[in-house]
């Protein structure tokens, strides 16, 4: 409109000789003016639109929703109070209200499992998924679990997630979980430093000789806390790239039953290695009959040098002790392992098919995975440093330990996923290997009889599973 | 003489109709169905697909590499143990109690509070008087400069710690039901025992325990039958464990359940079903059988 009313008032003066300049400048003026015009319009356009596509994003969320309950079936921390400020939004949002069922861990696969064959879930449920877990837990995925193929969020799932929420080709299942370094040792390096172990170990016989130095002054080495029941399998589980190095093809053989757990050198030798560090004294006096109640203050008051844990936990103990010591973490050197424990694995959020709200329980699955909520949850987890997903936008909270640990391991070492995860049934028995190894150090078991124990368990769920390859 | 006691009854016999009816639906006909199912494949992928196996789950039984069996020993080795341990003690503090020894009032009263303390909180609190490191009972050693003891973790202590944490826990309880009995012996048959020259021993032996038949019995059924469903305070303490030392019958028949073998669990469950029917009718006959004849 500004532009129109200038060319009409030059129309107007009194012509000169330099006319023609002026009338050339004020053309190129004016085609400034126009651009600029147009580059604003095109902008505010821009920003409307998007304003608009939120908007409608938002209203295809918020529509039709009133009055609504979504009920989520969980086990104790697989939520905790992450997803409170995104549920809460996402209440405001919808107008439904969400009624969250928080089950503790050991009775909820049961409660899962009841609710599921009696027709009686709720709308989400979670298991502990890994690439073999759909089918395993679930049971018969097709009948319980909505389909969500072709979903905007499948986009912000690594791929390596991804196979422990896909099934037969179809999109069933969420995970949001932490890729930080799971289970790994975790080390007072304070200590360390205090007793003269200038390096971390690397090999076994290092170990050995490291622990020799710790316990000679009076500190137990490796805290092992047995009666837990479900830690001292981890440095067996966990360094699944060792075995499979050894016998290359091993995992593919462990889930095509035409390999074994009885009988293979790199776990027997592994087995062997914790047994002695067991009778050794090494994991501690009693450590078949102790907790990780006290773990934290055991560490800052220097009665333990290192334990298996997460990389989170050192702000834990931070936290908790208001110790100045510094902490760092190392591969588990048990059978002179140099891999990473790479797990897809992690709780994961599927959608039951027989629910009476399938709108709504899509509107959640978007609502979780925008780059807001997706930061709110991570910001609403103090235990996690990041969140595995594909989304630039978010802000990690990388610590400095778990960068200096990860850029130390070469990333062909991280290729094989962990044992339990990585091969069919296995994680299953879990509690009954850790019985079986404790059973071995006590000496009631020999070493071959705990693997051998695992075929068995394995072969049985196969058989339960109706696994051609088992039949 | 028995129409006359019928029609003097107070309620008439379909009074019964209700609680029976209570009865068969909510405890014989699921007793009854778990046993049908011990003999199907019933499993957690079965999804009604339920098919007759026959023996197959109790041979399974005694032939896995669960040792099933020593899950079995230990059951009734606990049965035995655990009823030995809290019976005798519970007897004479019974006695001690009745004979009025000083403050006998408050002592019945902490014997007897273990027994409402719920399983899982006598499980939290024993394993941390347990703990090795700091626990009460290894303090108390180092202070009499004894050698600490591995109480859950040692093979050869282990048992040993759960009957004494049964015993703590069930000691009051039998006490009050021998107490029981105790008030019902007329003192007259101990006056007149003690002018014809008996003492303690002989009143005991002659008096005391004839006369406590009843409380006896009742005492034993309920210990048997406790002791061979054991499995909270196996469950809290050592969750069957160091290794598989401590599993019992139920440990093992809740595993199965967990891991969704739910026919084989019926089996174990079965056999435990059976062996307390056994031990429970042979007990409660000869102990009536001795009953009558005093």
């Amino acid at each position: 409109m500004k532009s129109s009313q200038a060319v009409n008032s030059r129309k107007n003066n009194v012509c000169t000789p330099f006319d023609f300049l002026q009338e050339d400048s004020l053309m190129r003026f004016e085609k400034m003016r126009m651009r600029r015009l147009l580059c604003t319009s095109v902008c505010i356009a821009a920003i409307i639109l998007t304003g608009c596509r939120k908007k409608n994003n938002e209203t295809s969320i918020s529509s039709g929703f009133n009055g609504e309950s979504l009920s989520i079936l969980v086990s104790t921390d697989w939520m905790a109070n992450r997803y409170d400020a995104t549920i809460e939004r996402f209440e405001k949002m919808t107008g439904a209200t969400v009624d969250l069922q928080t089950i503790p861990a050991d009775q909820y696969g049961d409660l899962l499992q009841s609710k599921l064959t009696s027709g009686t879930c709720t709308d989400i449920f979670w298991i502990q998924s890994n690439p073999f877990a759909i089918k395993s837990v679930i049971v018969d995925p097709e009948n319980y679990c909505l389909d969500f193929s072709g979903a905007s969020w499948e986009k912000i799932i690594p791929p390596a997630r991804l196979t422990s929420c896909t099934y037969d080709g179809k999109l069933y299942g969420l995970q949001i979980w932490h890729n930080s370094p799971e289970y790994v040792m975790l080390y007072n390096k304070t200590l360390f430093a205090s007793l003269g172990i200038k390096t971390t170990p690397k090999t076994y016989a290092e170990l050995l000789k490291d622990c020799g130095i710790i316990s000679r002054a009076g500190i137990t080495p490796w805290f092992m806390p047995g009666a837990d029941g479900w830690r001292h399998q981890l440095p067996f589980f966990q360094i699944g790239g060792v075995y499979e190095e050894a016998q290359p093809g091993l995992y593919d053989g462990l889930n095509s039953n035409t390999r074994k757990f009885g009988g293979n050198k790199k776990m027997l030798e592994v087995l062997a290695n914790f047994k002695e560090l067991s009778d050794k004294g090494y994991f501690g006096k009693d450590w078949i009959g102790t907790d990780s109640t006290n773990m934290a203050n055991e560490f800052a008051d220097h009665k333990i040098a290192m334990t298996m844990e997460n990389s989170s936990y050192i702000k834990q103990i931070k936290d908790e002790t208001n110790t100045t010591d510094q902490f760092g973490l190392f591969l588990i050197p048990l059978g002179d392992n140099d891999t990473y424990p790479t797990n897809p694995a992690g709780p994961t959020m599927f959608g039951y098919k027989g629910t009476k709200h399938p709108e709504l329980v899509k509107a959640f699955f978007d609502f979780v995975t925008t780059t807001q909520s997706l930061q709110e949850i991570l910001d609403n987890s103090p235990k996690y440093t990041n969140l595995d997903v594909l989304d630039d936008k978010i802000q990690q909270k990388w610590l400095p330990e778990e960068k200096e640990f990860m850029d130390k391991i070469d990333r062909s070492k991280m290729a094989t996923p962990v044992l339990q995860t990585g091969t069919k049934y296995t994680n299953d028995y879990w509690m009954n290997f850790g019985a079986d190894m404790v059973a071995y150090c006590l000496n009631k078991m020999t070493a071959n009889q705990v693997l051998e124990n695992m075929d068995i368990n394995r072969a049985a769920s196969a058989a339960l599973a109706h696994d051609s390859a088992w039949n | 003489m028995e129409d006359k006691m019928n029609k003097k009854s107070i309620y008439p016999n379909w009074f019964l109709i209700v609680p029976f009816l209570l009865y068969i639906i909510f405890f014989l006909i699921p007793a009854l169905l778990g046993v049908v199912y011990s003999f199907t494949d019933w499993n957690v992928r079965s999804r009604g697909n339920i098919s007759f196996i026959g023996l197959k789950n109790y041979i399974e039984i005694f032939k896995s590499n669960k040792n099933y069996a020593s899950g079995i020993l230990n059951t009734l080795k606990f049965t035995v143990i655990s009823n030995v341990v809290k019976l005798i003690p519970a007897l004479f503090l019974a006695i001690l109690i009745q004979r009025g020894v000083k403050g006998h009032r408050i002592y019945q009263t902490i014997f007897y509070l273990p027994a409402v303390l719920p399983f899982l909180v006598i499980g939290l609190i024993f394993k941390s008087i347990f703990n090795y490191n700091n626990g009460l009972l290894n303090t108390l050693l180092s202070y009499m400069g004894l050698p600490a003891q591995k109480w859950l973790s040692d093979l050869s202590m282990v048992w040993k710690s759960i009957y004494g944490v049964d015993a703590w826990r069930g000691i009051g309880y039998c006490m009050t039901i021998f107490l029981a009995g105790l008030n019902g012996i007329p003192h007259s048959y101990y006056e007149a025992a003690e002018i014809d020259g008996a003492g303690f021993w002989r009143s005991f032996w002659h008096i005391t325990l004839p006369m406590l038949t009843g409380a006896i019995t009742i005492n034993l059924v309920f210990g048997i039958t406790y002791g061979l469903k054991v499995f909270d305070i196996v469950y809290v303490l050592t969750n069957g464990g160091p290794g598989h030392a401590t599993e019992v019958m139920t440990t093992y028949s809740y595993q199965l359940y967990a891991n969704g073998w739910y026919g084989l669990a019926s089996a174990l469950n079965s056999i435990l079903f059976v062996i307390t029917t056994i031990i429970g009718v042979f007990v409660v006959q000869h102990m009536s059988r001795q009953e009558v004849q005093q």
